[in-house]
């Protein structure tokens, strides 16, 4: 089992829950200390973006972003629940990590969550779609 | 001097797939570029979710016709990652060894399709020619040239002949000659180097800001490559090393690929060889995957693809997050394209490896009076070789 422990004691209660497993470090930080966790693991500790994950479910939206520490092997994941599933909102990490850009765009189209402080706010792959399709992804669209 | 407007796409030989690329041109220099995609959104994610784990490794594998076998074997180390489940020794080697032979196409397609773009013809045919026993090598080991269906979870789908694993030998040793032969070629061309060096350079800082991957990243000195990084398969279990370079241009981007050809050969010997004495079975009987989360991701010849997918103890993902390496590879466009000529843009563009389509078309210019009229990107490039090559004589 890697240790993540330095990492954990750092953040403090900035993590609200956390599963461990070989190499993979999936948390919960709360909207307000997105940024500041982003920061720290892109900047400080010299992970890699490589990319994040929307999903609805029944607690709400979430986003989970995936940091890969390169050198060794490791992932930190941290996630935002947001249960406003009407009007889903969070920061956006892209001002402190520029890969970030094209795949809050993504999950903004897809799932309808606004990346508060993204510098560029427009659709990235339904932009062009005949149809004007809005947040495919989400379960109640048929509906609605 | 006044700004135009290039736009190239949705439809050009340069560009993989649709893409629409707009090129703000300060005379002869590129001053800014703009992207629009979406045009071949296939929605693989949403059509994965309503797929039982098996069925979804076959949709993966159609994302990319090049890396029809990185998506499948990233797609099914994020399956055995909820789980933690092993594979058999096996499997291990027979998976890392068609890996590899991926790796050696798909760069041997990009090198024909660069000397291609830039004019030297003769490269794109040599390339194209040797690249045709890598896919006979696929035949004989899957019965397909393309689309391999050999991966699933717990191991691989078929085992690999021990009767033809001399003959699978030969033919490596033939294609090491040959790409030994090409790669002398393309290092004593003076025209080549003169063309390639010092354009569209992406430098270490911007390969890092925007999270870029595979030889895009390593060709600016970031050693980015998940067969060390997090080693699975049999990558901790063969000799081979990674390719970094500093310079950051297309000419470096050119240099790792080439190099990187001669290091899967040396791993698919390696793999041949230890397949002649590692007997047992090639996969472990998987009944269910758990609830959970799981991460794969495996190193494409474009980079690290990247895999997640969430389980609820069906037989189908509940979410299925598929990234490719050009996602995160494109949009260093806009670092490497700002401040070079026109009739660099091409080649830069093509030099972080997207796929290709063959549909050639012209592109418009548009100048202040928003008059179009027509010019050839290619024939740019082309011409800009014949230049140095006169220059040289």
């Amino acid at each position: 089992m890697h240790n993540y422990s330095e990492f954990i004691s750092l953040m403090g209660n900035k993590i609200l829950s956390k599963n461990e497993k070989q190499k993979r470090l999936y948390f919960e930080v709360g909207n307000e200390n997105i940024i500041e966790v982003a920061d720290y693991l892109f900047t400080k500790l010299g992970c890699r973006l490589s990319t994040a994950t929307a999903t609805e479910t029944y607690r709400g939206i979430e986003v989970l972003y995936h940091f890969s520490l390169d050198k060794s092997g490791e992932y930190y994941c941290p996630r935002i629940v947001m249960t406003d599933k009407k009007n889903p909102r969070m920061n956006s990490i892209t001002p402190v990590v520029r890969g970030a850009e094209w795949i809050e765009r993504e999950m903004s189209e897809m799932l309808g969550v606004t990346f508060e402080g993204h510098p560029r706010p427009e659709p990235l792959l339904t932009g062009n779609h005949p149809q004007n399709i809005k947040v495919p992804l989400r379960k109640w669209r048929s509906n609605g | 001097m006044d700004k135009n407007v290039i736009p190239v796409g949705p439809y050009h030989p340069l560009l993989e797939e649709a893409e629409y690329f707009t090129l703000q041109v300060d005379g002869e220099t590129v001053v800014d570029i703009d992207l629009e995609i979406g045009w071949m959104h296939r929605g693989h994610e949403f059509i994965s979710e309503s797929k039982t784990f098996t069925q979804s490794l076959y949709l993966v594998e159609r994302i990319c016709g090049i890396c029809s076998t990185s998506h499948p074997l990233a797609a099914v180390h994020a399956m055995e990652d909820v789980d933690n489940i092993e594979i058999p020794l096996r499997a291990r080697y027979i998976r890392t060894l068609v890996g590899e032979l991926e790796r050696i196409h798909s760069h041997l397609l990009w090198l024909g399709l660069a000397g291609h773009f830039i004019g030297y013809d003769t490269l794109w045919m040599w390339a194209w020619k040797y690249r045709e026993p890598v896919l006979q090598m696929f035949e004989i080991i899957s019965g397909n040239r393309n689309h391999y269906g050999m991966m699933r979870v717990g191991g691989v789908a078929k085992d690999v002949d021990p009767d033809k694993i001399k003959s699978l030998l030969d033919i490596m040793d033939e294609i090491e000659k040959k790409i030994q032969m090409i790669a002398k070629a393309a290092n004593d061309d003076p025209v080549l180097k003169s063309r390639l060096k010092g354009v569209g350079v992406l430098t270490k800082k911007d390969a890092v800001d925007f999270c870029a991957v595979g030889p895009t990243a390593r060709a600016s000195g970031v050693s980015v490559d998940v067969r060390k990084d997090e080693p699975t398969d049999a990558y901790d279990l063969v000799d081979f090393k990674i390719i970094v370079t500093e310079n950051g241009d297309v000419f470096d981007k050119t240099v790792v690929r080439l190099l990187e050809t001669f290091e899967s050969i040396k791993i698919c010997k390696q793999c041949l060889e230890k397949l002649k004495t590692v007997n047992g079975g090639i996969r472990n009987n998987v009944k269910e995957i758990s609830a959970g989360e799981g991460i794969g991701r495996y190193e494409a010849p474009r980079g690290e693809v990247f895999h997640y997918v969430r389980t609820d103890g069906t037989n189908r993902p509940v979410r299925h997050k598929v990234r490719a390496p050009s996602y995160v590879n494109i949009p260093t466009f806009k670092a490497s394209c700002k401040g070079i000529p026109v009739a660099d843009a091409l080649i830069t563009l093509a030099a972080v490896d997207p796929c290709y389509c063959c549909t050639e078309r012209s592109i418009k210019i548009r100048d202040k009076n928003n008059e179009p009229y027509q010019l050839d990107l290619m024939k740019l490039s082309r011409e800009k070789t014949e230049q140095i090559r006169r220059q040289m004589k």
